[in-house]
C-alpha cells in the first residue's frame, strides 16, 4: 500500500487537467549546426548559408490540448506526425523551441513532475545485461522507493505484467513481448498518477495486446491518468476515451470517441434477406451503393426517403428485413480524412491519371 | 546521493560484465608476466626491469581501458536508448553523469588494483619488494586515469565514441608532452602560434605530474628507484587532479543539461 502524499493528495482533489500543451513548436536541426540557439539565430540572420549548413525539420507545429484526470487519452497519428516528439518534450527528453507544457502544474523535466509520471518509451531497451529483478531495483532505487519496500513491491509488478517465469533470466533473452512487459513495469513501480506510453501496443501479437490492453484498463479504474500514442487503430478505439489526431506536426482533431465516430448525416445501412434473384434484381435496379454478402445483401442509403423507398420496394417483393442502423465511419476512415492522407492519395491518383492521359 | 550511487553501481556492473575490457586486462597481466623474460635478458637488473615494465603496463592498460570505458559511458546510453527511460526518472541529469564517473572511477579502481596485485606478485616471486614508493607510483597513475576519464565522459556528452576516443587519446598525449611542449613554446617565432600553444596548453592537463619516475620534478631528478616524490607532492597532484576533472565535469554537465536526446 503506497502512501499518498499531501500534494499528492490535493492534485486529486484540485484541477481537472493533468497536462496542458499549449502553442508547442519543435524543429529539429541536423547538419553541421546541430545546436538549438545558435542555428536559430543563424537561421533568422543569414537563412541561406544556414540552409547550406543545416537542416531543419519542423517536428511540431503549435500544438496545443489538454489530458484530463483519470481519462484514457489516445494521441494518434501516422509515423512522423510528432507524437514521440511531444511525448519526449512532456517527459523532459528534449526542449520545445516555442510554448508551454505543463505535467501537474510543473515544467516537463522537474522533479515535481517526473515523481508523479510513468514512462513508457517507444520500442523500449533497457540494460540487457541486467535480469528482470535487478533492473527493477535499480529503478525502484531510482525511483526514491525505500529498500525495505522494494522486494515485495517488485514482486507485485513482475507478477502484475506476467513476468514472474522469468524473473532469473537476462533481459538480452526475451522476446519483444516480454520487453515490452518490463517497460510497463518499470513505468509503473513507483505507483505514478499520470502514466505515458509511447506506442505500448506496437509489435505485440495478438494475447499480448489483450494483456497490455487490460493493463491499461486497470490502471484506468485506480483513478490514474493514461496518455498513450499509437497508430494502431483498433487498439485506440478500445481503449481511449478522447483522443487527439496529429498529422506533420499539427493538430486535426481532438474530441472524444463518440464523438468522433458520431455520422449525423442520417447515412444508414440496410441489410436485406429473401430470395437470389430478387435480390440481383434490386442491387441492379437500386440508384444507391449496395453489394451482396452471401445470402443476404447490404444497402447504403444517404437520406431518410431514399431509405423508405428503398424498405418499401423490399417490403413489396417479399424480403425481409434483417437489420436497419445509423451507418457510423469506422475510427480509420476518419483517421485517414483527418490526416490528410485521403486527399493526398486522391490527388496522386488524379495526377498520375493525369500524367497517363498526357502520355496517351 | 542514493540515485547517484545506484547509476554509479549499474555503471560498475555494465563494465564487469563487458567481456572486452577482459581481453585489455588479460593484455596487461601478460605484458606484466612477460617483464620476467625481458627481467632474465637484462644483467643483475632483473628487479629494476621488472618495476619499470610493471608500472608502464599498469599505467599503459588503465589508459586505454579510462578511454575504452568513458567515451562509451554517454553514448552507449544513447544509442541503446536506455537514456529513455532514465532521465524521465525523478533524477537530475547531473546526478546521471556523475553516477556514470562514479561508476567509471570504481571500475578503475577495481582493474588497477587488480594489475598492481599482479605485478607486486610477479616482483615477489623474482625476489623483489613492494616497496611504499611502487604504491605512490600506482596511486598517480589512477589520478591520471580518474582525469583522463572525466575528459572521454566530456567528450561522449557530445560526439561519437571514435571522435571522444580520438580527442581523449590526443589531450593524453599533449598532456604527457606538457614540458616539452612548455619548453619549445619560447622558440616559436610567429606571436600568434605561440599564444594559440599557451592557450591550448591552459586547457590540457599537465599529465606529467603524475608520471613522474625518470623526470624532474621542481629540478630535482626523481625515480621509483632512487628518490622519489613525498607524500605532499601526491596530495598536491591528486588535488591538482580533482580540481581539474571537477570543471571538466562541470563543463560536462552544462552540455547535458540542455542537450535534446532524439
Amino acid at each position: 500500500m503506497i502512501s499518498v502524499t499531501p500534494a499528492q493528495k490535493s492534485e486529486k482533489e484540485g484541477s481537472e487537467n493533468i497536462i496542458n500543451v499549449n502553442n508547442l513548436h519543435k524543429t529539429f536541426v541536423t547538419g553541421f549546426l546541430p545546436y538549438g540557439r545558435v542555428s536559430r539565430v543563424l537561421w533568422k540572420t543569414w537563412p541561406r548559408g544556414a540552409k547550406v549548413l543545416s537542416n531543419r525539420v519542423e517536428a511540431v507545429k503549435g500544438l496545443s490540448f489538454s489530458v484530463r484526470r483519470g481519462e484514457i487519452f489516445g494521441l494518434l497519428g501516422p509515423n512522423g506526425a510528432g507524437k514521440t516528439t511531444t511525448l519526449k518534450i512532456m517527459m523532459g527528453l528534449i526542449f520545445q523551441d516555442k510554448g508551454e507544457i505543463q505535467l501537474f502544474g510543473h515544467k516537463p523535466g522537474s522533479l515535481q513532475a517526473k515523481k508523479r509520471t510513468g514512462f513508457l518509451p517507444e520500442n523500449p531497451y533497457f540494460y540487457d545485461y541486467l535480469r528482470a529483478e535487478e533492473f527493477l531495483s535499480l529503478v525502484a532505487a531510482l525511483t526514491g522507493i525505500p529498500r525495505r519496500e522494494r522486494k515485495k513491491r517488485i514482486h507485485e509488478m513482475l507478477k502484475r505484467v506476467g513476468l514472474e517465469e522469468a524473473v532469473d533470466r537476462p533481459l538480452r533473452k526475451y522476446s519483444k513481448g516480454m520487453l515490452q512487459r518490463i517497460g510497463l513495469a518499470q513505468a509503473l513501480l513507483c505507483d505514478p498518477l499520470l502514466v505515458v506510453l509511447d506506442e505500448p501496443l506496437s509489435g505485440l501479437d495478438p494475447v499480448g495486446r489483450k494483456e497490455i490492453r487490460d493493463i491499461i484498463r486497470g490502471l484506468k479504474k485506480e483513478g490514474k491518468t493514461v496518455l498513450f500514442s499509437s497508430h494502431i487503430l483498433s487498439d485506440v478505439e478500445m481503449l481511449c476515451d478522447r483522443v487527439a489526431i496529429m498529422s506533420k506536426g499539427s493538430l486535426r482533431h481532438i474530441g472524444s470517441l463518440d464523438e468522433l465516430l458520431k455520422d449525423d448525416s442520417g447515412t444508414m445501412e440496410m441489410v436485406l434477406n429473401g430470395k437470389k434473384e430478387v435480390l440481383d434484381e434490386l442491387l441492379e435496379k437500386w440508384e444507391g451503393s449496395g453489394e451482396r454478402i452471401g445470402e443476404k445483401a447490404r444497402f447504403i442509403t444517404e437520406s431518410a426517403e431514399e431509405k423508405d423507398r428503398l424498405l418499401k420496394k423490399a417490403l413489396e417483393k417479399g424480403l425481409s428485413l434483417e437489420s436497419l442502423a445509423p451507418r457510423r465511419s469506422s475510427l480509420e476512415e476518419i483517421f485517414m480524412s483527418k490526416t490528410g492522407t485521403i486527399d493526398e492519395k486522391r490527388s496522386g491518383e488524379s495526377q498520375s491519371k493525369k500524367k497517363d492521359e498526357k502520355e496517351e | 546521493m542514493r540515485k547517484i550511487s545506484a547509476i554509479a553501481v549499474n555503471t560498475f556492473r555494465e563494465a564487469i560484465r563487458n567481456k572486452i575490457l577482459y581481453a585489455l586486462l588479460f593484455f596487461a597481466v601478460a605484458l606484466i608476466m612477460a617483464s620476467i623474460v625481458v627481467a632474465r635478458l637484462s644483467l643483475h637488473e632483473e628487479i629494476r626491469v621488472i618495476e619499470d615494465l610493471g608500472l608502464a603496463a599498469t599505467s599503459l592498460f588503465s589508459v586505454l581501458i579510462a578511454v575504452f570505458v568513458g567515451v562509451n559511458l554517454v553514448y552507449k546510453e544513447l544509442e541503446r536508448k536506455t537514456v529513455f527511460f532514465i532521465i524521465p526518472k525523478p533524477i537530475y541529469r547531473w546526478e546521471f553523469l556523475w553516477g556514470k564517473l562514479i561508476g567509471t572511477s570504481l571500475t578503475l579502481a577495481v582493474l588497477v588494483g587488480f594489475m598492481a596485485l599482479v605485478f607486486f606478485g610477479v616482483l615477489m616471486i623474482m625476489g623483489g619488494a613492494v616497496r611504499v614508493v611502487l604504491l605512490k607510483a600506482i596511486w598517480l597513475y589512477y589520478v591520471e586515469v580518474l582525469v583522463i576519464s572525466t575528459v572521454a565522459l566530456f567528450f561522449s556528452s557530445f560526439s561519437s565514441p571514435f571522435l571522444s576516443g580520438l580527442f581523449t587519446i590526443l589531450v593524453f598525449v599533449v598532456g604527457r608532452l606538457t614540458p616539452d611542449i612548455e619548453m619549445f613554446i619560447p622558440r616559436m617565432g610567429d606571436e600568434w602560434l605561440k599564444t594559440f600553444t599557451q592557450a591550448v596548453m591552459y586547457c590540457i592537463p599537465d599529465l606529467n605530474l603524475f608520471n613522474v619516475s625518470g623526470a624532474l620534478v621542481a629540478g630535482e631528478w626523481v625515480s621509483i628507484h632512487g628518490e622519489f616524490v613525498t607524500w605532499l607532492y601526491v596530495g598536491k597532484a591528486t588535488a591538482y587532479g580533482l580540481i581539474y576533472g571537477g570543471i571538466v565535469m562541470f563543463l560536462a554537465m552544462v552540455v547535458f543539461r540542455r542537450r535534446d536526446f532524439v
